[in-house]
């Protein structure tokens, strides 16, 4: 007996059609490298220990550097970004950033889409009083004006009884209470347009044919909700999670330059803001530093977005 | 129509008691002690007593979630906790400032964005197509507060075009929220050119533009006369969907400009725990958004016959 034809995997084919842009490989590159560099700066903490290396002055380590600003130059890898006002290295800490950025983009667009996507399933496919529920909370969640829900919700994570929960966590260790602060934040802000999109999809799917097929079979709602609905509306997801992955490390520089965001460890919202008074006296390496991997890794997430979003859209085939 | 309206009104009860609900209770979890701030570090025992039984921190959640509603029926939101001003002196005050920023951004803003867009989509394809496409796509992955210190750096401190900071009411406010303007209308323009190209080209790409084609229109005919009416109707509603948050206003760029508008009043507010400005601005920015959301859904029922409101 043969195995059967299954055809081509929808999935394939979108990577066959996402390939086909050289750009959109070299961003995915790109931000696989920045990825590379998160783990890496992760793992050199874990095996170093405290204090970290980023804490440092390049002269407690040795080294015949002033304990103030100085530009970049080539002599040193630690000085090649150059140093801060208090002597410390850039690039370990725009390393360290880069850690920080992932940890608040992939934990805060996951956390968005985990709430999202499940009220989204749960709407669209039992519909009814629990739908009309579901629709309430987002309307309502959408109504507060946004700085107002953001800022306080930062407030209350820092205050309120999560941090309690936070700190019996066995990962309260490497995940500083700031950064805990915005991935919560983060993902109790901005479930709500993929909430949308994956319940007016679900309602439409659930109507098709082949989801009347599998019932005529007698398959579980549950079976039939995951392995026939979800892989359907998947791409939704794949899409929302790379720009709630941006909005997630915009918003951290700027909930770390209003003072709610990121503190104990740099990151670069912490570079930014600092910039600020910085740059009236010249120094401006910081900024660059930060500024421009900030920029490259939105713009890789941003890019690579849209060409999935391309590759995904049956419409284009 | 009057059945939708009707409708959609009253379901925007039950959102603004919930809107009033989470504001309410997130203060009663993160807000500081309103107390402390107004007595300074250390108050007599007494006197905090009394103030804390004026202000109603004793009563339960219920009843100030019910004297909150009862305020905000009556349309009087009381006085600050920070200096005892009407918070509506305080909202008119700061409206001025916000509408002297928000008003002008918004509107060259809409007008660079949607002519930018039909241009990108007339010339589909061209290279003045992909360079504005790949700029968007640039600008938006710069952060705002990059565009802020730079904007403040280069322009205002070193080139001392722009003042860096502050505001003066009446026409000098011009000079003031010049550079504020010109960094709110870099920040919208990428958005929004990509997504009025998107609706462009999705109008584009139906039948009837293929039959307008087939008749023999010129492409600019068929761009200007079938397509731009047609994809009014999704950009109309965006821009209206978008009028509330020109009343909240940029906090960052207000914060950062020193301009004394509601965007700064709020977060001035949210840092001091004071709870009555809190309150009236939530729900300001939640009437607004729900009624401008009814009105962008009448909007596009009223451009476009084929929807019917049910």
């Amino acid at each position: 007996m043969s195995t059967p034809d299954y055809g081509e995997s929808p999935w394939r084919a979108a990577w066959i059609r996402f390939r086909r842009d050289p750009v959109a490989v070299g961003f995915l590159a790109l931000f696989m490298a920045y990825f590379g560099v998160a783990v890496l700066a992760q793992l050199v903490e874990l095996w170093d220990g405290a204090p970290f290396l980023y804490e440092l002055n390049l002269s407690d380590m040795g080294m015949d550097v002033p304990e103030t600003a100085t530009a970049p130059e080539l002599s040193h890898p630690l000085r090649w970004l150059g140093t801060t006002s208090a002597g410390k290295s850039v690039i370990l800490r725009v390393f360290h950033g880069t850690k920080v950025a992932f940890v608040v983009g992939s934990c805060g667009a996951g956390l968005s889409v985990i709430i999202g996507l499940t009220l989204g399933l749960v709407g669209g496919w039992f519909g009814r009083t629990i739908d009309e529920i579901i629709v309430y909370i987002y309307s309502t969640v959408a109504s507060v004006p946004y700085l107002l829900l953001m800022l306080a919700l930062a407030f209350v994570v820092r205050q309120g009884p999560i941090a309690a929960y936070y700190r019996s966590f066995a990962f309260s260790e490497f995940v500083s209470l700031g950064l805990f602060n915005i991935v919560v934040v983060i993902g109790l802000t901005s479930w709500v347009t993929l909430c949308r999109l994956i319940r007016a999809e679900v309602k439409k799917v659930r109507e098709l044919e082949y989801v009347h097929a599998a019932r005529a079979l007698g398959l579980s709602d549950t079976r039939i909700l995951f392995k026939h609905v979800l892989p359907n509306v998947f791409h939704l997801v794949i899409i929302n999670f790379s720009l709630t992955f941006v909005t997630a490390i915009k918003s951290e520089v700027i909930l770390t330059f209003l003072g709610v965001g990121v503190d104990r460890e740099p990151s670069w919202g912490q570079m930014i803001s600092d910039a600020r008074s910085e740059l009236m006296q010249g120094v401006w390496w910081p900024l660059a530093a930060s500024g421009i991997a900030l920029f490259v890794l939105t713009l890789s997430v941003n890019y690579v977005g849209d060409a999935l979003r391309d590759a995904l859209d049956p419409r284009l085939k | 129509m009057i059945q939708f309206l009707t409708r959609r009104l009253l379901y925007s009860i039950p959102v603004l008691l919930g809107v009033a609900f989470i504001s309410l209770y997130l203060f009663h979890v993160a807000g500081g002690d309103p107390v402390a701030m107004k007595l300074g570090k250390a108050p007599d025992p007494a006197e905090v007593e009394a103030l804390r039984l004026e202000l109603g921190l004793h009563d339960s959640f219920f009843i100030q979630y019910i004297s909150f509603l009862r305020q905000f029926l009556s349309l009087d939101f009381g006085t600050s906790w920070a200096d005892d001003t009407p918070v509506r002196d305080i909202f008119i005050r700061g409206l001025m400032p916000t509408l002297s920023l928000s008003l002008p951004a918004f509107v060259l803003g809409s007008m660079i964005s949607v002519t930018v867009s039909l241009v990108v989509a007339f010339y589909r394809g061209s290279l003045i197509d992909k360079a504005v496409t790949a700029m968007a796509i640039a600008g938006i992955s710069v952060s705002s507060l990059i565009y802020i210190l730079l904007g403040q750096w280069v322009l205002a401190d070193r080139w001392k075009l722009f003042p860096i900071w502050g505001y003066e009411y009446g026409p000098g406010a011009v000079f003031f929220v010049a550079l504020p303007v010109l960094i709110w209308i870099t920040l919208s323009v990428g958005t929004d050119v990509r997504y009025f190209r998107t609706v462009v080209l999705e109008e584009i790409s139906r039948d009837y533009v293929r039959t307008a084609r087939a008749k023999g229109l010129s492409e600019a005919r068929v761009l200007f006369g079938h397509v731009l009416s047609n994809s009014a109707i999704p950009i109309i509603t965006r821009l209206t969907i978008a009028i509330p948050f020109l009343v909240t206003g940029s906090f960052l760029l207000e914060i950062f400009f020193g301009i004394p508008g509601l965007g700064s009043t709020l977060y001035t507010a949210i840092q001091n725990s004071d709870l009555p400005v809190v309150k009236a601005f939530t729900m300001l920015g939640a009437v607004l958004y729900v009624a401008f959301n009814i009105l962008a859904d009448l909007l596009y029922a009223w451009f476009d016959p084929r929807i019917r409101l049910s």
